[in-house]
C-alpha cells in the first residue's frame, strides 16, 4: 500500500475525537425515544444505525489510543478506562437490541452510556506511568484494571436492570404492559440477569481490588503507598458495603421483588459514584487530593520518555 | 318492521356497572325471557351478555311500538333489583339499519375489546341459541341473527383482522403475563371456574408452556372435564385457600353473583409464599376478585376485564387497515339485509296487487276472444301480448313508488294506501 495513502487513513483515524461517538450517542437516544412514540422499523433501524456508527467510531478511538500509547486502552488512562467501560455497556445494549428489537433498552441504557463518555472528557488522558518499572507492575495493574472494569461493567448492568425491573413493576401495577409503545423484559428475566450481575460483578470487584493491593505492595514499594490512602479507604468502605450486599442477595429466597430492585438500585448507584467519583478526583491533579493513584498519573516528560522506550524494547 | 337495540358495554359502562346487570347463569336468562314475553307480548327479544356487554335486541312485524329504551331501562332495573338511575346514563339505544349495523359490527368484533377476538361469535350464536329454546325468539330476530353470523364469517375470512392476539385470554398471557414471568413451565396455574373463558386462557398458557394446572370448581364434572382437556388436576372448591397458597396464575372466571376472594381470604392464603409473585387475571363478570386484592402486596398483580383495555386499544390502531374493510362489509351487508327485510314487508302486497291486475286481465281477454270466435290464434296471441303490457305498463309506477319508498324502511303508509286502493286483502282475511 502506498506509504501517502497509509498516512491518509491515520489522519483520518487521528480525525475521530470523543465528541464523534457522543453525537451518535445522542442522536440514538433521541430516536430512541421518538420510537417509544412511534414504534416503526424506520425508527429502530435509525436507532441501531446511529448506535453501531458511534460504537464503530468509539473502538477506532480506543484503538488508536491504544497505539498512540503503546498500551491497552484499560491501561493508558482513566480517560480510555471509562471509555472501555462505556464501550462495554455499549456492546451489551447492541447485542441485546439485535436479539429483540421490540424492548425498550436504549432509554436505560444509552443516558448511562453519555455519562460515562462525557465524563470520560473531564479526567485526564495522560498516560498511566505505573508501568514503567517492569514486568511485574505491568501484570498486576492489567489484572487490577481488567477485574475492576469487569465487575463496574457488570454493575453498571446490574443497576440498568434494577431501573428496568423499577419501571416495569410501577406499569404492571398501574394496569400498563407497554412502556410507551414498546415492551420491557418480564420482571424474572429482570430478576434473575440482576442476580447475575450481582453475584458475578462482587467477585470480579474484589479480586480488582486484591490485585490493585498486590500492585501496592509489590510493584512499587518506593512509591507512596499507604493504607490512609484516600482511594484505598473508599474502595474498601464501598468494598465491605458491597460484601454485605452480596451476601444478603446469596441468601434471599427470591431473585424477584420491588426491595431487592430498589437495594440494588441504592447499593450498585453507591459504588457507581464512589468509585467513579475517586477515580475523577484522584486522577484529576487539580482536585488537590492526594493518592498513590494520583502518584501514578501526571508523569514528568522523562517518565514518559522511559515508558515509551519500555514499550518500544517490549 | 322495527329493530331496536339496548345496550351498554365496554365502552359505554365500566365493569361494576355492567355485572350488576349481567345475566350471569342460563336460569336468570331463562326467567328475563319470560318477564320480557309477559311485559312485551308482540316483541321478539334477544339478550347478549358477556364480561363486555349486556344487549337487548328487539324486532316487531307489526306497526305497534316496539319497547322503549325507557320500558327496557325499567325492566333491566326491576329484573336485577337496582336503580335505575345508577346505570340509566350508560345505556345506548339504536334502531331501524343502525340496530342491526351493530349487532354485525358486534359479531365481527369490531365492537369487541380485543379486535377479532374468536368468542363473540360462539356467543351471540348462543345468545341466539338460547333465546329460540326459549321461545323469544322470531322471523325477524331469527333474519337478524343468522345474517350476523353469515357477516362475522365473511370479516374472517376477508380480512386480517383475526391475524394476532385476538382473544382476551392471549392479551392477558401474552401481555401481562409475559411481563411478569418469563417461562411457564415452572408455574403452577390455579383455575377458578370451568367456563368458556377458563379454557381459552388455558389454551395460552399450555402454548406458553404451563405444566401444573390445577382446576377448582364447584361442579365436579365440568371441572374434571376442564382438568382432563389440558392435563391438569381437578379439586374440589373447599380446597381454593390452599390451592391460591400455591399458586403462581391464577385465573378466574366464575359466573358468581359477588366476589369469592376479598382481601382477608387472599391474605390468609399467601401467608406461607408472601413474597412469591402471582399473577392473578379475574375474567369473571362480576369480578371473583374484590379490586383492593391488587394493593395487598407489591408482588400481587392482578387484572380484570377492564385493565385489558389499554392494550387492547392499542392493538385496534395497529389493524387500521383491516378495520376499515371490515367496516365496509358491514356496511354493505346492513344494506342488503335491509333492503331484503322491506322486500320481505312489500313482497306480498306486491304479489298480490299482480295476481289481482293479471286474474283481471285473464278474465277479460278471455270475454273478449269468446265475443270474437272468428279471430285467427295469432290474432288472438297479439292482443293478449299487448293487454299483458298495458297491465304491466299501469302496474310499474305505483310499484316503483313502493320499491324507492322502501328503501328508506318498511313503506307502512303506501302499503296501507295501495290495499285500501285496490282493495288488497289479507290472505287470512
Amino acid at each position: 500500500m502506498p506509504r501517502e495513502l497509509l498516512l491518509g487513513e491515520r489522519l483520518l483515524l487521528d480525525r475521530i475525537e470523543v465528541i464523534c461517538f457522543l453525537a451518535s450517542y445522542a442522536i440514538a437516544f433521541i430516536a430512541e425515544w421518538v420510537r417509544l412514540r412511534h414504534p416503526r422499523n424506520v425508527f429502530r433501524t435509525f436507532v441501531l444505525f446511529t448506535g453501531t456508527a458511534g460504537f464503530i467510531a468509539q473502538t477506532i478511538y480506543l484503538l488508536n489510543r491504544s497505539r498512540q500509547t503503546d498500551l491497552p486502552p484499560l491501561l493508558s488512562s482513566t480517560h480510555d478506562w471509562m471509555l472501555v467501560l462505556a464501550w462495554i455497556a455499549m456492546l451489551f445494549y447492541l447485542s441485546l437490541t439485535l436479539i429483540d428489537g421490540e424492548i425498550a433498552l436504549g432509554i436505560f441504557f444509552l443516558p448511562l452510556v453519555i455519562l460515562l463518555v462525557a465524563a470520560a472528557s473531564f479526567v485526564s488522558n495522560e498516560t498511566n506511568s505505573i508501568l514503567a518499572t517492569g514486568d511485574a507492575s505491568r501484570n498486576w495493574t492489567m489484572l487490577h484494571a481488567a477485574f475492576l472494569v469487569i465487575g463496574i461493567a457488570g454493575v453498571v448492568v446490574g443497576l440498568i436492570l434494577s431501573l428496568m425491573y423499577l419501571a416495569q413493576h410501577r406499569l404492571l401495577k398501574n394496569k400498563r404492559a407497554f412502556f410507551g409503545q414498546l415492551k420491557l423484559p418480564s420482571l424474572e428475566n429482570l430478576a434473575r440477569l440482576n442476580w447475575w450481575c450481582v453475584v458475578l460483578s462482587i467477585p470480579f470487584l474484589s479480586m480488582g481490588m486484591l490485585a490493585g493491593f498486590m500492585l501496592g505492595f509489590i510493584g512499587e514499594p518506593s512509591k507512596s503507598f499507604t493504607l490512609n490512602d484516600p482511594v484505598i479507604i473508599g474502595s474498601m468502605a464501598i468494598w465491605c458495603v458491597m460484601i454485605v450486599f452480596f451476601f444478603w442477595r446469596l441468601r434471599a429466597k427470591s431473585y424477584e421483588g420491588k426491595q431487592v430492585a430498589l437495594r440494588t438500585v441504592w447499593a450498585f448507584g453507591f459504588l457507581l459514584v464512589i468509585l467513579i467519583g475517586l477515580q475523577m478526583m484522584t486522577r484529576n491533579s487539580s482536585s488537590g487530593i492526594e493518592s498513590w493513584h494520583t502518584d501514578r498519573i501526571a508523569p514528568s516528560s522523562m517518565q514518559i520518555a522511559s515508558i515509551q522506550g519500555y514499550n518500544r524494547k517490549s | 318492521m322495527k329493530f331496536q337495540v339496548v345496550y351498554c358495554n365496554h365502552q359505554t359502562a365500566e365493569l361494576a356497572v355492567r355485572e350488576k346487570l349481567a345475566f350471569s347463569s342460563p336460569e336468570q336468562l331463562g326467567q328475563a325471557y319470560e318477564t320480557l314475553r309477559e311485559e312485551f307480548p308482540h316483541a321478539e327479544h334477544v339478550v347478549i351478555s358477556t364480561c363486555n356487554r349486556i344487549e337487548l335486541y328487539s324486532a316487531q312485524e307489526n306497526s305497534k311500538p316496539i319497547p322503549s329504551q325507557n320500558e327496557i331501562a325499567s325492566f333491566l332495573a326491576h329484573f336485577h333489583r337496582v336503580p335505575r338511575d345508577s346505570f340509566a346514563d350508560n345505556l345506548l339505544e339504536h334502531s331501524g339499519p343502525d340496530a342491526v349495523k351493530h349487532l354485525f359490527r358486534v359479531a365481527s368484533s369490531l365492537d369487541s375489546m380485543v379486535l377479532g377476538e374468536p368468542q363473540i361469535v360462539r356467543q351471540v350464536k348462543e345468545a341466539y341459541d338460547f333465546a329460540g329454546q326459549s321461545d323469544a325468539c322470531g322471523p325477524l330476530t331469527n333474519a337478524l341473527f343468522q345474517g350476523a353470523l353469515r357477516v362475522s364469517s365473511r370479516v374472517r375470512t376477508e380480512t386480517k383482522l383475526v391475524e394476532g392476539r385476538v382473544s382476551i385470554a392471549s392479551v392477558a398471557v401474552g401481555d401481562f403475563g409475559k411481563s411478569i414471568f418469563n417461562r411457564f413451565d415452572d408455574k403452577t396455574v390455579v383455575v377458578i371456574g370451568a367456563g368458556e373463558m377458563a379454557g381459552e386462557t388455558l389454551r395460552y398458557l399450555k402454548k406458553e408452556g404451563a405444566k401444573t394446572i390445577i382446576v377448582v370448581n364447584r361442579n365436579k364434572e365440568s371441572g374434571e372435564e376442564l382438568a382432563g382437556e389440558f392435563c391438569g388436576v381437578y379439586h374440589p372448591f373447599s380446597e381454593l385457600d390452599h390451592w391460591l397458597s400455591e399458586a403462581d396464575i391464577v385465573v378466574s372466571t366464575t359466573g358468581s353473583l359477588q366476589p369469592i376472594i376479598d382481601v382477608e381470604r387472599f391474605a390468609a392464603a399467601r401467608l406461607a409464599h408472601k413474597k412469591k409473585p402471582v399473577f392473578i387475571l379475574d375474567l369473571g363478570a362480576p369480578r371473583d376478585f374484590e379490586s383492593a386484592v391488587g394493593n395487598l402486596d407489591e408482588n400481587v398483580f392482578l387484572y380484570d376485564i377492564d385493565d385489558l383495555k389499554t392494550i387492547c386499544e392499542r392493538n385496534r390502531k395497529t389493524r387500521k387497515g383491516e378495520i376499515e374493510k371490515a367496516e365496509r362489509i358491514v356496511e354493505e351487508e346492513t344494506l342488503q339485509f335491509m333492503h331484503g327485510i322491506y322486500h320481505r314487508a312489500t313482497g306480498p302486497v306486491i304479489k298480490r296487487l299482480r295476481e289481482e291486475w293479471h286474474s283481471i286481465r285473464q278474465r277479460e281477454v278471455d270475454d273478449l276472444f269468446s265475443k270474437l270466435p272468428h279471430l285467427e290464434s295469432k290474432d288472438r296471441e297479439h292482443i293478449e301480448r299487448t293487454v299483458e303490457r298495458i297491465v304491466n305498463k299501469l302496474l310499474h309506477p305505483p310499484l316503483e313508488a313502493l320499491r324507492d319508498e322502501s328503501e328508506s324502511g318498511t313503506p307502512h303508509l303506501l302499503l296501507n294506501a295501495l290495499k285500501k286502493l285496490f282493495r288488497l286483502n289479507e290472505p287470512n282475511d
